[in-house]
C-alpha cells in the first residue's frame, strides 16, 4: 500500500493469467530453466456425483478448500444473480448467524471467501490444519445449507449496490466490463459480472434461493483441497460430510456456442468521465476458447507482443515514448469463446499518440513478425517464470477447480512444456494469422470524452455514455 | 471408505501434520568487506530463486526540490549501465527466464529479480553493472519523466486512498520528510536535474547502505563465490547523512478536505501519530490494527459496515523506521454524510481506548497473525521479502521468529494503553474526500 513500483501490478497480473497453465518440465541446455512438475494429487468422485482433488502440501501448516460450481453470469436471468448468490452463502447457515460464523472463522485466524464469475462460482477456505474439524463442519454448511437471511440479505444488496457505483470511480476496475459487453453484446458472455443497481436492486431472496438449488449440487461442484493433510483421513471426513448432500433437478446450461457475435464493424465505446485526469483504454475482439489446441504457442506469441516488461507495447509505449506507465496484451478465455485484448491509460491529451503507437505496434506481428532471438527469449520467459505461479496452496486449489470447470486435466498441462520447445518461427507466423483479431476491432476508451470525440471517431462507430449510467 | 465415529475423532488428531516451516537457524548470512551483508535461504521447493536488494534509501532521505527522487531513481536503476546499457537490464533478464520489479517506500527502495536457480550468476552479473556503473543518460531521464507522471496520475484516477494519503500526509507531518509522497510533487519530478540524479547514486547505492537476500534453490557457497566476484569489488562509501528533524509534538486536531467530482460518497481518512517500528508498542499497535479492521467481526466493520454506515473499511500500520502514523480509512454507505460517518468512526476507535478490548478479541488477532506468518513463509518471494525486512526495521532477521513470542507477551492492558495514547484526538488528523465543493454556505 505504501509502496512505489517500476511496473504496474495490475496491467502484469492481467497479462499473467494468459499462461496460467506453463509447466517446464526439462529443457535444452541453452535454455535451462530448471525442471518442475505439478505435485501429485487425486482426483475422485464421491456416490453423490461431488468431484474431489486431493493434493497434499506440507511447507506450512495450512490448508486451502475451495468449492468450484459451474454457475455464473452466463446463467444469470437477472444481471448479477450467480455473484450476489455466491456472496450470500455466508450470511449464514446450518443455524449460525452470519455473525456467528465471522466470529468462529476469524477467532481461529482462518478467511472465508466466495465470488462468482463469468462461468464459475466459487466458495473458498484458508485455514490452519489442526483447525480442519472446524472449518469443514462450517465449509460444508455454508455451502450446502445456506440461510439467506432475509435482513442480512437486504443489508449484502444495499452494499453491493454501493460497489457497483464505487467500481466506477475507477476506470482501471471496470473496463474489462465494458469490453466484454462491446464485443460479446447480448451473448450471455456480454452479461455484467457484478449486476447494476438496477438488476441489484430487484434481486429477491426467493431468486438467489433458487439459483442457489439449480446450480449448488454435488453433480455440478468439485471440491479442491491443498495444503497439509492426510488424504486417507480427509477423504473419509469429506464422505462422511457429504454424503447427504443430494442432487436435485438436473442442471441446465446454457448454449453459450450458438449466437456468437460477428465481428461486423470497427466500434468505438466513448465512456464519459468528466472529471477524468488520464484516458484509460482498451481494444481487441473475439478471439479463442478455452480448449483452444494451439494455446500455449499463442500464449508465447502474446509474451512477445504484450507480456512481460520488454514486450513490443510496453517497450513502445512506456520505454521509448514515456506516454504510459504500463502497456500490455492478454487473453481471457471462456469455455466457448474468448477475447484478445490490448490495453493501456496515458494522460488526456495523448491520447491519439498512445492508441496509434499501439495499433502501429499491434500490426507489427503481420509486417515483421517475431524473429528467432525474440522467440527463444520469449519461450525462456515463459518456462522461467511457471513454477512460482503454483507455489501456494491458493494457487493449486485454483488451478484444480479450474480443470473441473473447463474439463482439462494434467495431460493438457504435461504437454505444455513440448509444446512450448516446439514453436517455430513459422508456426508463430500461422498463429497470429489464425488467432489475433485484425479487423473490426472493438475499442472503448474511458475519459473526457469531450476530448477524445474527434479521436474516437478515426477508430470506428462511437457510441457515447456516461460513466455514471447505470449500465456497461 | 466409512468410517465409525470415534475412529474418525481419534485419527482426526493424526491431521495435525508434521509440516516443516522455515526456522531462523535455516538462514545463513555472510558480510562482504565493502559493508554488504548478504542473507541467504536454502529452499529446493521449487527449481526458481529471487534475490531481494534492499537500498536503506527512500522519500524520508529527500527535500523539497528533490522530493520523488527516490523513487525516480528507482526506475533510472533499468536504464543502462556500462556492460548492459539502455533495455538490456530486462532484455538479458528475461532472456533467460527471470522477471524483476522494484517498489520504493518512505525508508527503503528495494529491487526484485525471481529467476530459475540456474541464472543466479547472471542476476549477480547484472546488478554489480548498475551498481558500479549506472549511466544515466540525459536522454533516458526525459522520457522516464513521462513514465512516472503517468505513474502518478493513473494512481490518483483509480486510487481514492492515494488521493486522500498523499494530502493527509502534507498535514500531519509539517518538518518530516513523510510530510511528502513516495512519488513526489509534480513540480519536482519535472524539475530535477541530472547532477541531482549522480550525487544521489554516488550517495546512497553504496554497497555499505544495502542488504541482499537471497532464496530459493541455490548453495550458500556459490552465492558467497559470486558475491566476492560481483559485489566484493564495488568500493564502499562514506555514511549518507542521517535524517535529523524530527516531527514535533502534534497538539491538536489537523483537517482537510479534498473535493473530486466522482466520488460517489464520502471517504474518510485518519492519521494517528504513532512511534518507530523498533518501538516495543509496534506489536500491541499491530494487534489493534487487526483488532480494528481484520475480518467481518472487527470492530470498524461492526460499527460501520454492519450498522449501514460504510461499506468499506480498512487500517494500516506501515513498517518504518522514524515515527509515521496509523491508518484508518472508511467509505460512507450510499446518503450517509461525511460529519456522521466520522462521527461514527471515531466513536468506535475511541471505545477501544475508553473500555479496552476482550481476552477473546486478542486472542483472535494473535491467531490472525499466526496465520499470517505461516502465508509469508509459503512461498520463497514472501520468505525473502519478511527476512530482508525484519533485518531492516527490527535489526535482526532473528526476530522474525521472536515475532509469534513478542505478540504472545501482549495483554488486554497494552492494548488499550496504546488506544489511549496514540489513538487520540489531539493525535489526529482528519481527511474528507467528497464530490461538493469546499465551501461556506
Amino acid at each position: 500500500m505504501n509502496h512505489v513500483m517500476k511496473a504496474p501490478k495490475v496491467v502484469a497480473l492481467a497479462l499473467l493469467s494468459s499462461f496460467v497453465f506453463a509447466l517446464p518440465v526439462m529443457a535444452d541446455q541453452k535454455n535451462n530453466t530448471g525442471s518442475f512438475q505439478l505435485p501429485a494429487y487425486e482426483q475422485l468422485k464421491l456416490d453423490n456425483g461431488l468431484t474431489v482433488f486431493l493434493l497434499p502440501q506440507h511447507e506450512v501448516p495450512l490448508i486451502t478448500m475451495q468449492a468450484t460450481v459451474r454457475a455464473g453470469a452466463v446463467n444469470d436471468k437477472v444481471a448479477g444473480l450467480a455473484q450476489l448468490t455466491s456472496q450470500a452463502l455466508l450470511l449464514g447457515a446450518g443455524g449460525k448467524s452470519k455473525a456467528q460464523i465471522e466470529q468462529m472463522v476469524d477467532f481461529l485466524g482462518a478467511s472465508l471467501h466466495s465470488d462468482g464469475s463469468v462461468e464459475g462460482s466459487s466458495l473458498r477456505a484458508d485455514f490452519m490444519a489442526k483447525d480442519i474439524e472446524q472449518m469443514l463442519a462450517v465449509f460444508h454448511q455454508v455451502l450446502t445449507q445456506p440461510a439467506f437471511d432475509a435482513a442480512e440479505f437486504e443489508k449484502l444488496k444495499a452494499r453491493q449496490v454501493a460497489a457497483v457505483a464505487q467500481a466506477k470511480e475507477s476506470p482501471r476496475m471496470v473496463i474489462d466490463q465494458y469490453f466484454n459487453k462491446l464485443v460479446f453484446g447480448s451473448h450471455p458472455y456480454g452479461n455484467a459480472v457484478s449486476g447494476t443497481a438496477a438488476s441489484l436492486q430487484s434481486i429477491s431472496r426467493q431468486q438467489v434461493k433458487s439459483f442457489h438449488q439449480s446450480y449448488y449440487q454435488p453433480g455440478n461442484t468439485a471440491i479442491s483441497i491443498v495444503g497439509d493433510f492426510k488424504p486417507d483421513l480427509m477423504k473419509a471426513q469429506l464422505q462422511k460430510l457429504f454424503v447427504s448432500w443430494k442432487s436435485g433437478e438436473a442442471v441446465q446450461q446454457p448454449n453459450l456456442t450458438a449466437e456468437l457475435p460477428k465481428a461486423a464493424k470497427a466500434k468505438v465505446l466513448l465512456v464519459n468521465k468528466a472529471d477524468a485526469i488520464e484516458t484509460t483504454f482498451s481494444f481487441g475482439g473475439i478471439a479463442i476458447k478455452q480448449d483452444n489446441p494451439d494455446y500455449v504457442g499463442i500464449s508465447v506469441v502474446n509474451t512477445v507482443l504484450g507480456g512481460r516488461f520488454t514486450s513490443w507495447l510496453n517497450d513502445e509505449l512506456r520505454v521509448n515514448s514515456g506516454l504510459t506507465y504500463g502497456a500490455g496484451s492478454g487473453f481471457d478465455r471462456y469455455s466457448a469463446s474468448g477475447t484478445f485484448s490490448i490495453g493501456s491509460f496515458t494522460k488526456t491529451e495523448s491520447t491519439q499518440a498512445a492508441v496509434d503507437l499501439a495499433l502501429k505496434t499491434y500490426q507489427r506481428l503481420w509486417d515483421k513478425g517475431i524473429d528467432q532471438v525474440t522467440l527463444d527469449s520469449a519461450k525462456a520467459y515463459v518456462k522461467g517464470q511457471f513454477p512460482p505461479r503454483f507455489e501456494t496452496n491458493t494457487a493449486l486449489a485454483g488451478l484444480l477447480g479450474d480443470m473441473y470447470l473447463y474439463g482439462f486435466n494434467q495431460d493438457y498441462i504435461n504437454s505444455f512444456q513440448s509444446k512450448v520447445d516446439q514453436l517455430t518461427v513459422a508456426e508463430s507466423k500461422r498463429l497470429i494469422n489464425s488467432y489475433f483479431p485484425k479487423d473490426q476491432l472493438k475499442f472503448v476508451l474511458i475519459g473526457k470524452a469531450e476530448a477524445m470525440k474527434d479521436i474516437a471517431k478515426t477508430y470506428g462507430e462511437v457510441t457515447q455514455v456516461e460513466i455514471t449510467a447505470d449500465s456497461f | 471408505m466409512k468410517l465409525k465415529q470415534s475412529a474418525l475423532a481419534l485419527m482426526l488428531g493424526l491431521m495435525f501434520s508434521s509440516a516443516q516451516a522455515t526456522e531462523a537457524k535455516d538462514i545463513q548470512s555472510f558480510t562482504l568487506k565493502n559493508g554488504m551483508k548478504i542473507l541467504v535461504l536454502e529452499d529446493a521447493s521449487i527449481p526458481n530463486a529471487n534475490s531481494y536488494l534492499f537500498w536503506k534509501v527512500g522519500s524520508r532521505n529527500e527535500h523539497p526540490g528533490i522530493t520523488g527522487i527516490s523513487h525516480f531513481f528507482e526506475h533510472m536503476m533499468f536504464n543502462g549501465a556500462k556492460k548492459y546499457g539502455p533495455k538490456m537490464f530486462d532484455r538479458s533478464m528475461e532472456a533467460v527466464g527471470g522477471a524483476n520489479n522494484a517498489y520504493t517506500t518512505e525508508d527503503l527502495t528495494v529491487y526484485t529479480n525471481w529467476f530459475p536457480a540456474t541464472r543466479l550468476e547472471t542476476i549477480f552479473d547484472l546488478e554489480a553493472d548498475r551498481i558500479a556503473h549506472l549511466d544515466i543518460n540525459a536522454k533516458m531521464v526525459e522520457s522516464e519523466r513521462g513514465v512516472v507522471m503517468s505513474e502518478r496520475s493513473t494512481g490518483l484516477e483509480n486510487s481514492n486512498f492515494q488521493t486522500l494519503h498523499e494530502e493527509l500526509k502534507g498535514v500531519a507531518f509539517r518538518a518530516h520528510p513523510y510530510s511528502w509522497s513516495i512519488i513526489g510533487h509534480e513540480s519536482d519530478i519535472k524539475a530535477w536535474t541530472l547532477d541531482d540524479l549522480k550525487a544521489f547514486h554516488k550517495t546512497y547505492y553504496a554497497p555499505n547502505n544495502a542488504l541482499m537476500v537471497v532464496a530459493g534453490d541455490v548453495k550458500l557457497a556459490e552465492v558467497k563465490k559470486l558475491a566476492e566476484q560481483y559485489f566484493a569489488p564495488i568500493p564502499s562509501q562514506p555514511e549518507p547523512e542521517a535524517v535529523r528533524t524530527v516531527e514535533p509534538e502534534q497538539k491538536g486536531e489537523r483537517r482537510l478536505y479534498v473535493q473530486k467530482a466522482s466520488v460517489s460518497s464520502p471517504n474518510i481518512l485518519l492519521g494517528f501519530h504513532i512511534p518507530a517500528s523498533s518501538s516495543p508498542d509496534y506489536y500491541a499497535l499491530d494487534l489493534l490494527n487487526s483488532i480494528l479492521s481484520q475480518g467481518n467481526s472487527s470492530r470498524l466493520y461492526q460499527g460501520l459496515v454492519d450498522k449501514e454506515l460504510a461499506v468499506d473499511v480498512f487500517s494500516y500500520l506501515p513498517m518504518s523506521f522514524d515515527p509515521n502514523l496509523f491508518y484508518a480509512m472508511a467509505i460512507a454507505s450510499p446518503g450517509v454524510k461525511a460529519a456522521e460517518l466520522e462521527a461514527a468512526f471515531i466513536a468506535v476507535i475511541n471505545t477501544v481506548a475508553k473500555e479496552g478490548v476482550s481476552q477473546d478479541e486478542l486472542e483472535k488477532a494473535k491467531n490472525q497473525k499466526l496465520m499470517q506468518f505461516y502465508r509469508e513463509m509459503e512461498t520463497i518471494n514472501g520468505k525473502a521479502d519478511i527476512i530482508g525486512t525484519y533485518e531492516l526495521y527490527f535489526g535482526s532477521y532473528q526476530k522474525l521468529f521472536d515475532a509469534p513470542k513478542e505478540y504472545q507477551k501482549v495483554t488486554t492492558a497494552d492494548i488499550q494503553r496504546v488506544a489511549q495514547s496514540y489513538l487520540k484526538k489531539s493525535n489526529r488528523t482528519v481527511a474528507v474526500l467528497d464530490s461538493a465543493e469546499d465551501k461556506d454556505l
